[in-house]
């Protein structure tokens, strides 16, 4: 039984025999609460290893389409697609969409939608993938 | 009653019989502790006590801060309380307030006492709740009321209320603009993670912001489940944290909106949107614009991150150990998701 497996069968403990043996309704609440956030936790570890994989190929191929544009966009674009390309983070993607709306006007409409339409496509597979657990 | 509320209740029976010194015999009766971990923790009573040899019976209703409100630093009972007083010169139903409390020596945290409103307050989130609301909806007369009073709010004159220490927004985008940033404020003292798609949602509220022109008192989560009935009429509307000077449209969004209704079209789990929008815009003379209720429902989602970071930030950190807050670490994803989607995520307009 590995992590993942574990957490859901005490998941499963918690609402099927903890929690319908408490008559207190707040600890009851609690308990079956619990099990939500174990099945939840466990569902995540689960598909962790395949979700990293996918998480780290999408950022490559943003940081490559992205690089391969940087010519003709200011300086303070190319300089936030620099930083996602050394800290490979959520802060330095949350800078991005910071830089690419503060540097609209210099991008010009049409450039600053292509980008952001970009980044945008990558967030999407990290949502759907995080919504694989979080519903 | 939980055992806290249990453990309290001598130290409420000892406030409430220095408000009322010429009574004798006071009693606590029909205690019951509602509202556990989310917000300010309430309890309901009866005070009950002999004065002048008759019975008198006063149902009461107590709200205490505990410190690690879902809003934190933003939740304020003494401005809750003021805000009870000035409605009480309105024709809004709402709990006439008696007392606030800053004093933590009492009961161990700032409170406020109010009446304890007539009516029924079901959950639209269970079976039962959906269940009362449908049955409402088809008898027809709580839809009207819920619209009718709704209309009241954004009618009724705030100044004359005495209302403008909530803070008056200027003409042009500052609503909007204070909005933003209360929630920023929120989410900040969190301490949650960067969200990339929370940054794009907030640019992209701060660079759409709409015009208002028009200001009124702003309930803030007006919706069932915040509103008290009696014989199928709002008799009280309760929950007064989130409420603002600003433009009405900001709850009407909320009305509208499809986070307040399960598996209906009805809003609000209640009422029919045409006849809401035709007796809304009746009632109050105001045009309801889509395209900034459209805005206003993403600048919810803004809202309902900002809340869902702060609950389980106030786990994470051991401020609160209901596991309820833990819960809503996942549901910052869901809310995520729904701005991606109204942000137009799946329209794929990438050239690259």
């Amino acid at each position: 039984m590995n992590e993942a497996d574990l957490l859901q069968r005490i998941a499963q403990t918690l609402r099927q025999e903890i929690a319908p043996a408490l008559d207190a309704e707040y600890p009851k609440t609690q308990a079956f609460m619990a099990a939500v956030v174990l099945d939840k936790v466990g569902r995540q570890i689960a598909l962790a290893p395949a979700h990293a994989v996918a998480a780290a190929a999408e950022l490559n191929g943003l940081i490559g389409d992205l690089n391969a544009t940087a010519g003709d966009v200011p300086q303070a674009v190319r300089d936030a697609i620099a930083e996602l390309a050394r800290a490979r983070s959520a802060d330095s993607l949350s800078r991005l969409v910071e830089v690419l709306y503060s540097s609209k006007s210099a991008l010009g409409e049409r450039r600053f939608d292509e980008l952001l339409a970009r980044v945008r496509r990558a967030l999407r597979g990290d949502i759907e993938r995080r919504m694989e657990f979080a519903e | 009653m939980s055992s806290d509320a249990g453990s309290l209740q001598p130290q409420i029976l000892a406030y409430l019989e220095s408000r009322f010194p010429d009574g004798r015999d006071h009693e606590l009766h029909n205690v019951h502790r509602i509202a556990v971990g989310w917000s300010h923790e309430t309890w309901l009573f009866d005070l009950v006590f002999n004065e002048r040899g008759s019975t008198q019976t006063l149902g009461l209703c107590l709200r205490r801060d505990p410190g690690n409100a879902l809003l934190r630093h933003l939740s304020d009972l003494e401005q809750q309380f003021r805000v009870l007083q000035c409605l009480e010169r309105t024709a809004l139903p709402a709990p006439k307030p008696f007392w606030f409390e800053r004093d933590p020596e009492i009961l161990g945290a700032p409170f406020l006492v109010m009446e304890k409103v007539n009516g029924v307050c079901p959950s639209p989130w269970g079976r039962e709740g959906r269940a009362f609301y449908g049955a409402a909806a088809a008898r027809g007369r709580l839809p009207q009321s819920f619209t009718e009073t709704l209309a009241t709010l954004h009618t009724l004159d705030w100044r004359v209320a005495g209302l403008e220490f909530l803070g008056v927004p200027a003409a042009g985008t500052d609503f909007a603009r204070r909005e933003i940033g209360k929630w920023k404020e929120l989410i900040a003292v969190s301490e949650h993670a960067p969200e990339p798609i929370l940054t794009d949602l907030v640019c992209w509220l701060e660079a759409n912001m709409p015009h208002t022109d028009r200001v009124t008192l702003v309930h803030g989560a007006y919706r069932t489940g915040n509103l008290l009935i009696e014989g199928d009429r709002i008799s009280a509307v309760l929950d007064w944290e989130l409420q603002v000077l600003g433009d009405p449209m900001y709850d009407v969004a909320y009305v509208l909106s499809d986070l307040n209704r399960e598996g209906t079209p009805l809003l609000s789990n209640l009422v029919d949107r045409d006849a809401f929008f035709r007796d809304y815009e009746a009632r109050t003379g105001f045009t309801i614009d889509e395209a900034v209720c459209r805005y206003y429902d993403a600048l919810y989602a803004m809202r309902s991150v900002a809340f869902w970071m702060s609950a389980s930030g106030l786990y994470a950190s051991g401020r609160s150990s209901d596991l309820r807050l833990a819960r809503t670490a996942w549901s910052v994803p869901v809310v995520l998701a729904r701005a991606a989607r109204d942000l137009n995520y799946w329209v794929d307009r990438a050239k690259l």
